[in-house]
């Protein structure tokens, strides 16, 4: 068990350096020199120095080892737009509530969208099933701007229950949350309702009726456990779309966090800050499937046998 | 036999049986045949893009001419989906922005499918080390997320229009497929008959042009219905964004980009679109499922 | 001996958009006590649906026992709740799968498979559990039993695991065993220990058995009396010696006749007699005899071909369902 965990561990490594060096080359393929083509004239003397001071006259692949040697130090670099800040302080000032608004969302998530698919595989067939695949469907197909626009008309304005934008207190934490959790509750849903009823029709879950064993404990011990296994490999992508629809949501709700940063920097052509914000995002995904796959180790045996 | 394989045999299926090509396609097409929410939503999906292509060429209204006075229009005779801020009608423009959308949508998907492909079916096939390094590959590739490395893709590319859309998307979202027909290939490889053709003598690109991509093709199409909501939803992101389709092209997602501002006043020039989004992406979910379902018959019959 | 199990007229139907499939359609056969019933018949009979019916394990839709009565000890199974059979499975009667591969969950050990059924029937404690599971290992003929106890169905072989199942069936010493195909899945070595292991274990704990099987040769090793199953009917029923030897219906005669006679040395020569045909379709039955259209000795004007044979006992202990049984035939050229 502890071999497994130290294998995936070790193949990150080699993983994270090509995503940054990925992200590096793509962002060198943008722009050479970021200062030469900003809109505000830099004096000639002035530019030479930002260039030595930010090493961009040494050859790509010094910069990229003074970049990765950043990233493993935890500096990101600095914000070329805004000078007096770091990318750094960016994030840290962000970041938390980007995180939080993710985390938020995945709550929702398992806590309506598990049940939900639970029962429905309970009572196959019967309305809750189809009434909650229905809404699971409609869920994924519906832009989660449509969504984050519809609530805010209705619950904001016109009914006037909580705050249309901005992040402070806890009512205003709802509905953005709420909104991108949705297209995961939908994934949950429809995936543990399909596990499920996948699982009731195995062999070992006759064999435990067999024992007579109680209705309860077949549920909890033998259907619920094989079936969630699925559910928790299914996190990573999830995190992918929460990090894709928080852009959307931050934007809509003006949630000051990472997501709707990174366009504001695409924006504005800050291409260190958007460099700096791909790889942390990069990393935290790589981080995620990791988690994921040592859970999956976890729960089961199987595949802690099996060569990575 | 166990009483679910009576109950499977007498409905036609002989779980684990040689499937022969031709009565394979006809009985999947006779399975999703008789799903109706599949054939409701193929219906609905062919009417949409029908209604995309055709409805420009007819519609009275210029879809760019900008009219003042008719602006913010609801739905009326003349207007059937109303106007917008700029008294444009909406219905034409929704149709010329599907055109888009959907067009960017099969792009994608297509330029994904055939990426997709080509590296799961190489890996599938040599397997051994080159497999695992392709998947090592793909495992890094998997740690960009979809939507800033569209971004960034496009970024690179520098202009944004309808070819580079599709490549910025297909760029970002081919590792699924990828992974998929690897493993398709993977465990179709296993399968005795390939052995025996090996055995007989066949040679490599017989074998994985006649038994192992045919057999993947089912995938494939379910794999399509899959992606292109993926696509479809990514480009509306970008364009809602601003980084996306520009005016005075429209796009869906541009368009609701439009309707932002004014949706409090006047919420149908933001709704629009994004229902038409939403009825695309609800119909090619139902055919996906239809399509899954007609080709494994296994997976359901309670 | 008292009669442990009473089936009578039987009746479990499946019913599916392609139809009503009428997969067991009139079983009678009883158990003694301490005995052991076989069970013949080729796939798609309706053996294993038969005992599936017995335990109640059927996934009710689409299956359901239409009618017909199961009487365990005098008890009516049929007619029980839900939460009744719960304390009837696996105490008082207990089945063996056939797949081995796929009865065990993979993500617990089995020691906890096991330990969970002692505990829910026997109310063991968790170290006396534990003991008696290792103990249990140990009888089926684990070797290593106590550590193995930790370890995953995927670490034994399918022999091994069919072991275990059986450990598990036997746990709480069932009065009646059914073991559907246990020996189907595994080589033909690790077959023949299998079913001396179930033997010696019935012996030992005083169990009866139904062993149900496709496999002539296992019946006649194993089992006391033999019930021939066929198209969802049993056709005939008799002690083991005494089928084997003075079979009646035309579908056991073919069957016997179907075994490979190693001794005879011109039967090497020549084919392997089969069964000409194939079993009726179960969602439309032939109205009459089932067998009518494979048997060498139905004729077009007999009563066969109009109506249904009943059961009936030509010899004491000895039923049989046709109209035309050995004994009652005469010497004439078919």
């Amino acid at each position: 068990m502890a071999a497994y965990i130290i294998r995936r561990v070790v193949w990150t490594v080699p993983v994270v350096l090509l995503v940054i060096f990925m992200t590096f080359t793509l962002m060198k393929q943008i722009e050479g020199n970021p200062f030469r083509k900003t809109e505000r004239a830099v004096p000639a003397a002035v530019q030479a120095n930002l260039e030595r001071k930010f090493n961009l006259n040494k050859p790509w692949y010094v910069q990229y080892v003074q970049y990765v040697k950043g990233v493993a130090t935890g500096d990101l670099g600095p914000s070329l737009v805004l000078r007096d800040r770091t990318v750094n302080d960016i994030v840290e000032e962000q970041f938390p509530r980007s995180i939080e608004l993710g985390l938020l969302a995945f709550g929702w998530a398992v806590l309506l969208g598990v049940p939900a698919g639970v029962l429905a595989a309970m009572r196959p067939n019967s309305r809750f099933d189809y009434g909650s695949m229905l809404f699971s469907n409609v869920g994924f197909a519906l832009p989660n701007f449509l969504v984050a626009t519809l609530l805010i008309y209705f619950v904001s304005v016109k009914w006037g229950m909580l705050p249309t934008s901005g992040w402070t207190t806890w009512q205003h934490k709802i509905l953005p949350s709420f909104t991108l959790g949705l297209v995961p509750m939908a994934y949950f849903a429809r995936l543990v309702r399909g596990t499920m009823l996948e699982t009731l029709q195995q062999d070992y879950v006759r064999t435990a009726k067999a024992k007579g064993l109680r209705r309860r404990r077949v549920l909890t011990v033998h259907v619920l456990r094989n079936s969630l296994i699925p559910v928790v490999t299914a996190a990573a992508p999830l995190l992918g779309y929460i990090i894709t629809g928080s852009f959307i949501v931050e934007n809509i709700f003006a949630v000051p966090g990472i997501g709707r940063y990174y366009v504001t920097a695409v924006s504005a052509r800050d291409y260190s800050v958007v460099m700096g914000l791909t790889v942390l995002l990069s990393i935290i995904v790589i981080a995620a499937n990791l988690v994921v796959d040592i859970l999956y180790g976890i729960l089961d045996p199987r595949t802690r046998e099996a060569r990575t | 036999m166990s009483a679910t394989q009576i109950a499977g045999r007498v409905a036609g299926v002989d779980a684990g049986a040689p499937i022969r090509q031709s009565s394979l396609w006809q009985d999947a097409w006779r399975r999703y045949l008789r799903n109706r929410g599949a054939v409701a939503a193929g219906i609905l999906f062919l009417l949409i893009v029908v209604w995309c292509i055709v409805a420009p060429i007819v519609s009275p209204h210029d879809p760019n001419r900008i009219e003042f006075p008719d602006a913010y229009q609801g739905p009326s005779w003349s207007h059937p989906f109303g106007t917008d801020q700029f008294g444009r009608d909406l219905f034409t423009r929704a149709a010329l922005g599907g055109r888009i959308s959907i067009g960017i949508g099969f792009g994608a998907t297509l330029a994904i499918l055939l990426i997709g492909v080509a590296y799961g079916a190489i890996s599938g096939f040599v397997g051994g080390k080159l497999d695992n390094a392709l998947m090592r590959f793909l495992d890094a590739l998997y740690g960009l997320p979809y939507l800033p490395f569209a971004i960034l893709a496009l970024a690179i590319i520098g202009t944004v229009n309808f070819w580079t859309m599709v490549v910025a998307l297909s760029v970002a979202s081919w590792f699924i497929t990828a992974r998929v027909v690897r493993g398709q290939i993977m465990t179709l490889k296993e399968n005795d008959y390939v052995r025996a053709a090996y055995a007989v003598g066949v040679r490599w690109y017989m074998i994985l042009g006649r038994h192992l991509l045919p057999n993947t093709l089912g995938v494939l199409v379910i794999t399509i219905f899959l992606e292109l909501p993926g696509v479809i939803l990514g480009e509306a992101f970008l364009s809602f964004l601003g980084l996306g389709i520009n005016p005075p092209d429209a796009s869906w997602g541009s368009m609701a980009q439009d309707g932002r501002d004014a949706y409090r006043a006047h919420p149908h020039i933001i709704i629009i679109p994004s229902l038409a989004i939403a009825t695309l992406v609800l119909c090619a979910n139902f055919i996906a499922d239809g399509l899954r379902d007609a080709l494994d018959p296994r997976t359901k019959e309670t | 001996m008292g009669r442990l199990l009473e089936v009578e007229d039987l009746r479990t139907h499946f019913f599916t958009r392609a139809g009503v499939v009428r997969a067991v359609d009139g079983v009678d056969f009883s158990v003694e006590k301490g005995k052991t019933l076989g069970i013949v018949g080729e796939s798609g009979c309706g053996k294993s649906v038969t005992a599936l019916s017995i335990m109640r394990l059927l996934p009710t839709p689409p299956a359901r026992i239409v009618s017909g009565s199961i009487r365990f000890d005098g008890r009516e199974l049929t007619t029980l709740s839900e939460r009744e059979l719960e304390d009837v499975r696996g105490r008082e009667v207990a089945m063996v799968f056939q797949d081995p591969m796929t009865a065990l969950n993979p993500t617990l050990t089995i020691g906890t498979q096991i330990i969970e059924v002692l505990r829910r029937h026997l109310g063991l404690d968790d170290r006396t559990a534990r003991r008696r599971a290792a103990e249990l290992l140990d009888e089926v003929g684990i070797p290593r039993a106590r550590e193995r106890l930790d370890d995953y169905p995927h670490h034994f072989s399918g022999g091994m695991r069919q072991r275990v199942v059986i450990a598990i069936a036997i746990a709480c010493e069932p009065r009646l065993l059914i073991a559907d195909e246990p020996t189907t899945a595994l080589d033909v070595t690790v077959q023949a220990q299998v079913l001396d292991l179930l033997d010696d274990l019935r012996r030992e704990h005083e169990m009866a058995m139904i062993l149900i099987t496709h496999n002539m040769g296992v019946v006649a090793e194993s089992a006391d009396d033999v019930a021939v199953m066929y198209a969802g009917q049993i056709v005939e029923q008799a002690p083991a010696h005494e089928l084997f030897h003075r079979p009646e219906h035309p579908y056991t005669e073919a069957l016997l006749a179907a075994l490979p006679d190693l001794d005879d040395s011109d039967a090497r020569s020549r084919r392997l007699t089969a069964i000409p045909g194939r079993p009726p379709d179960l969602i439309d039955p032939p109205q009459a005899c089932r067998f009518a259209a494979r048997c060498p000795y139905a004729g077009c004007g007999d009563s066969c071909a109009l109506e249904p044979p009943a059961l009936r006992e030509l010899r004491p202990d000895h039923r049989v369902r046709t109209a035309h049984p050995a004994s009652e035939r005469e010497a004439v050229t078919a």
